[in-house]
């Protein structure tokens, strides 16, 4: 949180709502909500002014500007606020304040960490997350030393079939190697939902692909999931963020959508291998990410191994595996593999960039100690 | 019962510290009276008429053993050797110096206690039918839902400087004991017809000046989106709820002025924002919060066959106060806090050190506290309550008079609290000596007699059959005798009656009233409230006023 003396100019409501090439406005924590957020989608900064500390209107007035209206823009708090209120200010969506009185308490009480029980708009930490966390990473060892030696199917049988890991999908890109996996799915419950993450930006080859496989499988729930119109207008109105900003692009096109849809999940199925190196090369077949169980049934497997089974149940192959691609993306950032033994090595190629982000990053090892 | 893990300890701890470096700014001069006012009341802290009091909140009336040890030995080291249980299921210290206020806090922590948000503009603690989990006619026990809802409303960001106070209760019977409907927010734990829990919802119940029921919002909320649906709630308050009249600023005052309809649609409009999102409380943690409460087993066979007591009047004790427990062969006991002529609610140290005792020697080491400032034992094996009844005699707690007349709530009036206009610890206790005397408390069975020093009603007496609220008349303490509340699931405000009675009449016009009762009631069985609203409030305004 930015501590200031002054509190930031800023036009009244009255000014604003007048003046459609404003972008500030100042407000008592009294102004009548829908009034505000009415106008919050063009602002960049907004100042709420608390009249006396004991009034904590401007408390909700943020939490609804931040939850309700979606606000991304600056939130200022501005007048007789306590240092002992900071911490409930950041939590409610403050990202700036100026307090009549500015003390030396202000700056311990806007750093300092505090434990917190319940999650809000702006801040989804909470006692209860932390400990659902825990429980589901204490599930996670326990289910890799009891499956240590369990063949895909058995995993995948535990998974799909007992229903043992709640709420469940696939996520597929219907690449190269993903015909395996998803016929030892279909094998078990070919109703199971696989998820497409579907980025306008696929290769023409993998859309048939991905329709032949679906036939030859008799797979009756494929989900695509796509970015948002108005996600693709605000970041990518050119069409050319791959380009600009390849990060930024796999975040709108795959991340987020992705997310969305894990909320309303507890575990995904995912192909990744050991052998595609780099991140992976560790990867365990049960896994957290961001509170969600990943379950990788193939991540020992070796491409003899994923080959044999292909042949043996004779799948169909992807259109550009003979043209040497071996990971497909996005046609913008793929190309084919440099080696045999990097197979990953044509995606977002002559960059650092090895992955989209939809994998995230397992949790930190010192999470589960600190709860103990 | 709950026990805290690392992050309630953090939590608790940090608050510890936090009020820790309040106090020594306050002493410094660093805060002023007025800011530091809102802080230490977020921390329990009163100053009363003659020195700060400390109410410390015992989360939905639930204590172990040794909380109760924790609780006499404060009473015993920083008080005077007593503690004053209140009619929210708290306790309430009278006499500590503010400087041992943070060292009081500690010893608290140290047994999973705090004393945050026990007073201030703020959602207070949890209040609960004191019979949970042991009730016969119990849907669901809702321990572990009030405990959800003590860790989300503790030190909540967004409200923490309401209009004015918030207090939610909950039971999980049809059977209210918790009030739910004097409440500014009422939950009722029920079933939808998939089997799952949820809630019925009522808000904008309430006492003090303006008292009225809540109406209901919902039939069902699911028990996960409890919290996104308590959140909705509270955000229309924050926002609407009155804060240029402090007697205007309750929740209540809102509904009323919006009408049901609209407030309800301004939550409903605000939970489908909410609902789903980061306020849906994950399976696992309603699953770990349960795990704390498991039901209370049956007891062993040597224990089934008492013994004989030996000490007088235990069958009218076991009528009185022992009710029945959902499992075979348990009971709940009702430690009465109320001997004739004492002062309602009032434990001494020695006597939490005894009931300590006897709840880990009888009855697994729980205690409840009521709302009618009374201990419950909620699950003795039958066999031992003569055992329990002789001991609680020999400590002076055996009073055989719980639901009746002499089981007088009251308030801590003039006595302590410089909000009070009145006295009620020596009206109680007149009355009581009264009722007593010539045995009509025994004779009048279930009645409910309620005490308040002033307008805000601490002393529930809207809600009492017969109910007294002090007033000021010229420099003079009168009280407005009010006939017909109830508390329960046919909740309804007391209904005043006459002119406001001199202290000095009220023992023998509440008298009069009982022994009204006792001629007009067509039988035993018939309640109070009943024979009133059967002959009206004439034959007893009649025996009150026309002598």
């Amino acid at each position: 949180m930015r501590i200031s003396a002054i509190a930031h100019e800023a036009p009244t409501i009255d000014e604003v709502e007048t003046d459609p090439d404003a972008d500030a406005v100042a407000v008592d924590g009294g102004e009548d909500p829908a009034r505000l957020e009415a106008l919050a989608g063009r602002m960049n900064r907004i100042v709420i002014r608390f009249p006396t500390f004991k009034d904590g209107r401007g408390f909700s007035l943020a939490a609804r500007l931040r939850e309700h209206a979606g606000y991304e823009g600056e939130l200022q708090a501005a007048g007789d606020i306590l240092p002992d209120q900071a911490r409930h200010l950041i939590r409610v969506g403050f990202d700036a304040a100026a307090p009549d009185e500015l003390t030396p308490a202000w700056e311990r009480a806007a750093t300092r960490p505090v434990r917190v029980y319940q999650p809000t708009g702006v801040d989804a930490r909470s006692a209860a997350a932390e400990r659902a966390q825990a429980g589901r990473a204490r599930k996670v060892a326990s289910l890799n030393v009891l499956f240590k030696d369990a063949s895909p199917e058995e995993v995948l049988r535990h998974a799909l079939a007992d229903k043992s890991l709640g709420r469940i999908a696939a996520l597929s890109s219907f690449g190269v190697e993903s015909a395996v996996l998803l016929h030892l799915i279909a094998e078990i419950d070919a109703n199971a939902p696989v998820l497409f993450l579907e980025t306008g930006r696929h290769f023409p080859q993998t859309l048939q692909y991905k329709d032949a496989l679906i036939e030859r499988l008799a797979l009756t729930n494929v989900i695509d999931l796509a970015p948002t119109p108005a996600e693709l207008a605000r970041h990518d109105a050119g069409g050319d963020l791959w380009r600009r900003d390849p990060d930024k692009c796999c975040d709108i096109r795959k991340v987020r959508p992705l997310s969305e849809q894990l909320r309303g999940l507890d575990a995904l199925i995912t192909g990744r291998k050991r052998v595609h190196g780099a991140e992976r090369a560790q990867l365990e077949r049960f896994e957290l990410v961001d509170g969600v169980i990943r379950v990788n049934p193939l991540a020992e497997w070796s491409y003899e191994e994923i080959e044999e089974h292909a042949r043996l149940h004779e799948l169909p192959q992807h259109p550009l595996r003979e043209m040497g691609y071996l990971s497909v993306g996005c046609w913008t950032c793929t190309e084919p593999a440099k080696t045999r033994d990097d197979p990953r090595s044509g995606r977002w190629s002559g960059s650092e960039k090895t992955e989209c982000g939809i994998h995230g990053k397992p949790p930190e090892p010192e999470l589960e100690t600190s709860l103990s | 019962m709950y026990k805290y893990d690392a992050i309630d300890r953090a939590l608790v701890d940090e608050r510890v510290e936090e009020f820790r470096d309040q106090v020594s700014r306050r002493l410094s001069g660093e805060l002023s009276e007025d800011q530091f006012k809102p802080l230490r009341l977020m921390n329990g802290v009163y100053l009363q008429l003659h020195a700060y009091m400390l109410r410390v909140a015992i989360p939905y009336g639930v204590l172990s053993a040794k909380q109760l040890r924790a609780l006499a030995d404060i009473a015993r080291r920083y008080d005077r050797g007593y503690g004053h249980f209140t009619t929210r299921q708290n306790i309430q210290f009278n006499w500590p110096s503010l400087i041992d206020i943070p060292e009081i806090l500690e010893r608290l922590a140290d047994v999973e206690m705090h004393a945050i948000q026990t007073s201030g503009n703020c959602i207070r603690n949890t209040t609960m039918d004191p019979f949970a989990g042991a009730a016969a006619d119990e849907v669901e026990d809702p321990r572990p839902w009030c405990e959800l809802i003590r860790q989300w409303s503790t030190l909540h960001p967004e409200f923490t400087y309401l209009p004015r106070k918030f207090k939610i209760a909950v039971t999980g019977a049809p059977s209210d004991r918790a009030a739910i409907r004097a409440h500014d927010i009422g939950l009722r734990v029920v079933r939808n017809d998939e089997g799952e829990t949820g809630f019925e919802v009522f808000a904008g119940g309430g006492l003090g000046r303006t008292p009225r029921i809540g109406v209901k919002l919902t039939d069902f909320v699911d028990g996960r989106d409890l919290l996104a649906y308590l959140t909705s709630i509270l955000r229309v308050y924050n926002l609407a709820g009155r804060r240029d009249n402090l007697y205007k600023a309750r929740i209540k005052i809102l509904v009323e002025s919006m009408g049901a309809d609209a407030f309800r649609d301004e939550v409903e409009a605000t939970f489908a924002q909410l609902r789903g999102g980061v306020h849906l409380t994950p399976r696992e943690e309603i699953d770990r919060i349960r795990s704390f409460f498991p039901p209370p087993l049956a007891p062993a066979n040597d224990v089934a066959e008492g013994s004989a007591p030996s000490r007088p009047g235990f069958n009218r004790w076991l009528l009185r106060n022992v009710a029945a427990h959902k499992v075979n062969g348990l009971a709940s006991a009702i430690i009465s806090l109320k001997p004739i002529g004492g002062s309602p609610g009032d434990a001494t140290a020695d006597q939490m050190d005894a009931v300590a005792a006897l709840a880990e020697k009888y009855a697994g080491g729980e205690i409840r506290v009521t709302k009618e400032q009374n201990l419950v034992l909620p699950h003795v094996p039958r066999g031992y309550l003569p055992k329990l009844y002789d001991a609680l005699f020999d400590i002076g707690l055996a009073t055989p008079n719980a639901g009746e007349a002499t089981d007088i709530v009251s308030c801590p009036g003039l006595d302590y609290c410089n909000l009070a206009n009145a006295r009620s610890i020596p009206v109680a206790q007149a009355i009581s000596h009264r009722l007593s005397a010539d045995g009509l408390s025994d004779q009048a069975g279930d009645l409910t007699i309620k005490i308040s020093g002033c307008i805000n009603a601490c002393g529930h007496h809207h809600i009492a059959d017969i109910g007294l609220l002090g007033v000021d008349k010229r420099g003079e303490e009168h009280y407005q005798l009010t006939l017909g509340g109830s508390g329960t699931e046919d909740a309804a405000i007391g209904q005043i009656v006459g002119p406001g009675l001199s202290g000095e009449n009220v023992p023998e016009a509440v008298a009069r009233v009982v022994a009204a009762y006792l001629e007009l009631r067509i039988s035993a069985s018939e309640k109070f409230s009943q024979t009133l609203r059967r002959t009206g409030s004439e034959p007893f305004k009649e025996a009150v006023y026309a002598h």
